[in-house]
C-alpha cells in the first residue's frame, strides 16, 4: 500500500501563501528604503548644488539642487508605488 | 591616540611604519602616525582573513557523497540568495549570485563581530557601509553596461526624450540617493544597536545587556537581508530585458 499522496490543491496554497510570504519581504525592504531615499535625494541634490555653486561662484544653484532631489525623492516613490500596483 | 582593540594594536605595531610611509607617498597625513590603521580597517581585515579562510576550507573539504556542516551551511547560503536573485532578477540570475553572497557574508560577517567581547563592528563606522554600498553602485551599473551596452544609457534619459535634460540629473540623484540610503542605513542601525547596548550595560551591567545582544544579532541579520535584497532589485533595475 502506498501512503495517500498529499491533494494538488493543498501544495498549490501553500506554495501562493510562500511567495505572498517572500513578496512580503521584498515590500518591507522596498518600502524602508523610501523613509531613506527621500531624505537621501534631498541631502544630494544639495551637495550637488552647494558644488557647483563653488564652481561656477553662484549663490543659488544650491537651491536648484534641493529641488531637483526633492524631485528625484518623489520620482523613486512614485515608481516604486506605481511597480507594485501593476 | 585612540582606543585601540588588541587587534588593531598588533597591527600597527607590526606595519605602522610601511602604513604611514604608504600614506605620506600619496600626500595623505595620517593623524596618529604612530597607528595610521583604525579599529575599522583592522577588523575588516579580520572579517576577510575570516572569510577567505572558511572558503579554503570548504573548497578543500567539497564532497558530493558527504557534505560536511560546513558545506551544508554554504550550500544553504548559496542556494537562498540564488532562489531569491532567480525570484527578482529572473532566469538570467546565476551570474550575479557570487557577489551578491560574497557582500552578503562579509556584512553579516562585520556586523556580528561586534558580538564577541574584544571586538566591535566595522559597519558601525560610516566609511565601511558607504564602501560596500559603492561597491555594490559599481557592480549594477557595471552590469548594466554588459548586459545592454552603451544603450544602458538610455535608461537614465526617461520615456520622452525631449524630458532628457530634466531626467538625467534627477536619474544621477537618485542612484547617488541609494548609496548614501544603503550606508546610512547599515550604519545607523549598527551604530544604534551598539550604543543601546552600552548604555544599558552601563546601567545594568548583569543581564539586562543580553537581551540587547540578542537584539544586535537580529539587527545585524534583517539589514544584511535587506542590503542584499535591495542591491538584487537595483541589479535587477540595470539588467532588466526591456528599459
Amino acid at each position: 500500500m502506498s501512503p495517500p499522496s498529499p491533494a494538488p490543491k493543498d501544495q498549490k496554497s501553500e506554495d501562493q501563501k510562500s511567495e505572498q510570504k517572500k513578496s512580503l519581504w521584498l515590500q518591507v525592504a522596498r518600502y524602508s528604503q523610501l523613509a531613506f531615499v527621500l531624505p537621501a535625494a534631498l541631502v544630494v541634490g544639495w551637495l550637488f548644488g552647494a558644488l557647483l555653486d563653488k564652481w561656477f561662484h553662484t549663490t543659488w544653484l544650491y537651491m536648484a539642487g534641493i529641488i531637483l532631489g526633492i524631485v528625484a525623492g518623489f520620482v523613486e516613490l512614485i515608481r516604486t508605488v506605481s511597480r507594485d500596483m501593476q | 591616540m585612540p582606543e585601540e582593540l588588541w587587534f588593531t594594536e598588533i597591527l600597527n605595531r607590526l606595519f605602522a611604519g610601511p602604513v604611514t610611509a604608504l600614506l605620506r607617498s600619496l600626500s595623505i597625513e595620517p593623524k596618529y602616525p604612530r597607528a595610521p590603521i583604525p579599529n575599522a580597517l583592522a577588523m575588516e581585515l579580520l572579517v576577510f582573513m575570516f572569510l577567505v579562510v572558511a572558503f579554503l576550507l570548504v573548497r578543500s573539504r567539497l564532497s558530493a557523497d558527504r557534505p560536511g556542516a560546513l558545506q551544508h551551511v554554504f550550500e544553504g547560503v548559496e542556494g537562498f540568495i540564488q532562489h531569491q536573485s532567480h525570484e527578482i532578477i529572473g532566469h538570467h540570475s546565476e551570474g550575479y549570485t557570487p557577489f551578491l553572497a560574497a557582500l552578503g557574508l562579509f556584512i553579516l560577517s562585520c556586523n556580528l563581530i561586534g558580538v564577541i567581547p574584544g571586538f566591535e563592528s566595522p559597519t558601525a563606522v560610516p566609511m565601511v557601509p558607504l564602501g560596500c554600498a559603492l561597491c555594490a553602485f559599481v557592480y549594477y551599473h557595471t552590469q548594466g553596461f554588459k548586459h545592454a551596452g552603451v544603450s544602458y544609457l538610455k535608461h537614465f534619459a526617461g520615456p520622452m526624450l525631449f524630458l532628457a535634460p530634466l531626467m538625467i540629473p534627477i536619474e544621477i540623484i537618485s542612484h547617488l540617493a541609494r548609496v548614501l540610503s544603503l550606508t546610512i542605513r547599515l550604519f545607523a542601525n549598527m551604530f544604534a544597536g551598539d550604543m543601546v547596548t552600552l548604555v544599558f550595560f552601563s546601567l545594568v551591567p548583569v543581564g539586562v545587556p543580553i537581551l540587547f545582544l540578542g537584539l544586535h544579532v537580529g539587527v545585524s541579520l534583517l539589514q544584511t537581508y535587506i542590503f542584499v535584497l535591495l542591491t538584487t532589485v537595483y541589479l535587477a533595475g540595470a539588467v532588466a530585458e526591456e528599459h
